[in-house]
């Protein structure tokens, strides 16, 4: 009998249908999910799919019809209070401008508070930094506080403080520590073992490997995970001011209410412009903690103006 | 002062993570101030656990360390230098250098000395690095980043050095400069030094004794001329 080849020989050794598993579990897990999430639809929307094939010829309707086209008067002067800017300068008396201000400086105030208290909160949290009995008492802490929506706190402010910006500050902030929490810790938990071996074997105390060990090793997570959650809350601040927390959202609000659906398409897209303006600033700030990017870093003023891609193409085509 | 206070050792020592998976027992050993240790064995052995063990970070499955006279090290008395070095990537050199010099000259109640900064700039100087003293270790080179292992360990100024193939990835010339500050180190204040090293030459030419992990029993292959 002819002697089998070595591989096939070790290939006859294996279990084929642990080896199939192991090539395939990853699509079959997904595939899995994914029929899962099919068959959840339809229970519930009842097996009604008819719905859902005829709802772009509504949104047409809509869009023709009070969408389009966008009423750009949100981005002129208001008629109350006068304006006082030279000519050039008279978008700033508008409600746009106004709105988006005071919700870019809610999202700012927001995340820096929160950032400032979660920060600790997440020290504790981390289990590799923590022991169980402070862990997860500090865990259910930031679970509470990101347990409520936003716009639940929102609402919850208002009454407590009254209508207005200090209402979706606090909201907000609030939100921010739990959800911003989260990620810290989990950030922290993600901070190599040598780093924290090294740093328990010299000998440093809690607060030396909090703050001169974790906090510089994961800084690259911590500030990313910041900026992401300014443009989120900048996202959300356009909602809790339809509660009366102020911003661009309490406009929002008071067009929906006279059905001006071209008005308030003309914020959704200021937001949008600017969701992108911070998106590409993001971009721009991370840049400077990542050292393989650095060679592609666009100059500091494409985050401002113009998505880093772009400008660096240009700047490619220039050389 | 007690014959242990001043040694290092290990007293019938079984070390591993789990206690039916046991990779290294009947352990004795004990160093002498002065003395430098290299283990060398293959891979998965147990080296590294063994050096952990040292350190505090893992305790022994059964038997007692002895880290002069006590089972755990005070703050500052041991300088690791891990395999994969432990070093801060987002933090520039002074200051991962700073937190070995913080460790081990002042308290974890108030970590700040001007000690500190006259020792840090010193190690850096050392290891010739003082031009990347602002430089984030991530934008270094292994065998750099590997320099900032060692300067971190010396401006610590440790009793007990545990360095895991801390001599890797150097350049002849940076390995020989760098083997001897830390030979010059180890013998000038008279700390112990236990070094896993898979080069047998360079284990021989670093150490006073060597043991090397057959098994799970650590043999001692060249034992110090005393």
């Amino acid at each position: 009998m002819s002697k089998l080849p070595e591989g096939a020989e070790l290939e006859k050794k294996t279990n084929h249908l642990l080896n199939a598993w192991f090539q395939w579990r990853y699509p079959m897990i997904f595939f899995t999910l994914l029929v899962l999430a099919i068959g959840v639809t339809n229970s519930i929307i009842e097996g009604n799919w008819q719905k859902l094939f005829e709802s772009p010829g509504n949104i047409r309707t809509f869009f023709y019809e009070s969408l389009w086209p966008p009423d750009w008067s949100v981005i002129e002067p208001q008629a109350y209070p006068v304006c006082e800017e030279p000519k050039h300068l008279d978008f700033t008396c508008s409600t746009a401008w106004i709105g988006v201000l005071e919700t870019l400086k809610i999202a700012f105030v927001a995340t820096v508070f929160g950032m400032v208290i979660s920060y600790p909160i997440a020290i504790l949290a981390a289990e590799n930094l923590s022991p169980g009995w402070i862990s997860y008492p500090a865990r259910t802490l930031l679970a509470a506080s990101r347990s409520l929506p936003s716009i639940l706190w929102a609402i919850l402010f208002v009454i407590m403080v009254g209508l207005g910006p200090m209402a979706g500050i606090l909201a907000m902030t609030l939100y921010t520590v739990g959800y911003l929490g989260k990620l810290q810790y989990e950030a922290i938990e993600g901070v190599a073992k040598p780093q924290l071996d090294a740093s328990r074997a010299m000998g440093h105390g809690w607060f030396e490997r909090s703050f001169g060990v974790v906090l510089p090793e994961s800084a690259n997570n911590l500030i990313s995970q910041a900026i992401f959650m300014f443009e989120y809350n900048f996202r959300h601040g356009t909602v809790i001011g339809i509660v009366g927390a102020g911003g661009i959202g309490y406009y929002i609000n008071l067009y929906l209410k006279f059905l001006q659906y071209d008005k308030v398409f003309a914020y959704v897209i200021i937001i949008f412009i600017v969701v992108i303006l911070l998106d590409q600033l993001s971009k721009l700030v991370r840049s400077f903690f990542k050292d393989d990017k650095q060679p592609n870093r666009p100059p500091w003023w494409s985050g401002l103006f113009l998505p880093a891609g772009w400008t660096r193409n240009l700047l490619k085509k220039k050389d | 002062m007690d014959e242990y206070d001043a040694v290092v050792g290990g007293y019938d020592l079984s070390i591993g993570y789990e206690r039916d998976n046991v990779l290294l027992s009947d352990i004795n050993l004990s160093l002498k101030p002065g003395e430098i240790v290299a283990i060398n064995g293959a891979s998965g052995i147990g080296k590294t656990t063994l050096l952990r063990t040292f350190a505090g970070l893992l305790n022994p499955l059964e038997g007692t360390v002895n880290i002069f006279g006590k089972i755990k090290a005070d703050r500052g008395e041991i300088g690791y230098i891990p395999q994969r070095l432990g070093l801060i990537r987002h933090a520039s050199v002074h200051h991962n250098v700073m937190m070995g010099a913080k460790a081990g000259h002042t308290s974890a109640w108030f970590p700040f000395s001007r000690v500190c900064k006259t020792h840090t700039l010193e190690a850096i100087e050392s290891v010739g690095l003082m031009h990347k003293l602002r430089t984030p270790i991530r934008k270094l080179s292994g065998g750099q980043q590997r320099r900032v292992a060692v300067a971190r360990t010396l401006a610590q100024k440790p009793r007990l050095i545990l360095a895991d193939e801390f001599l890797a990835e150097l350049d002849e010339e940076t390995l020989n400069m760098v083997m001897q500050k830390v030979l010059d180190y180890v013998k000038e204040s008279n700390a112990i030094m236990i070094l896993v090293e898979h080069d047998f030459e360079r284990a021989m030419q670093m150490a006073d004794r060597l043991f090397t992990a057959v098994g799970d029993k650590l043999v001692e292959i060249i034992a110090s001329e005393e």
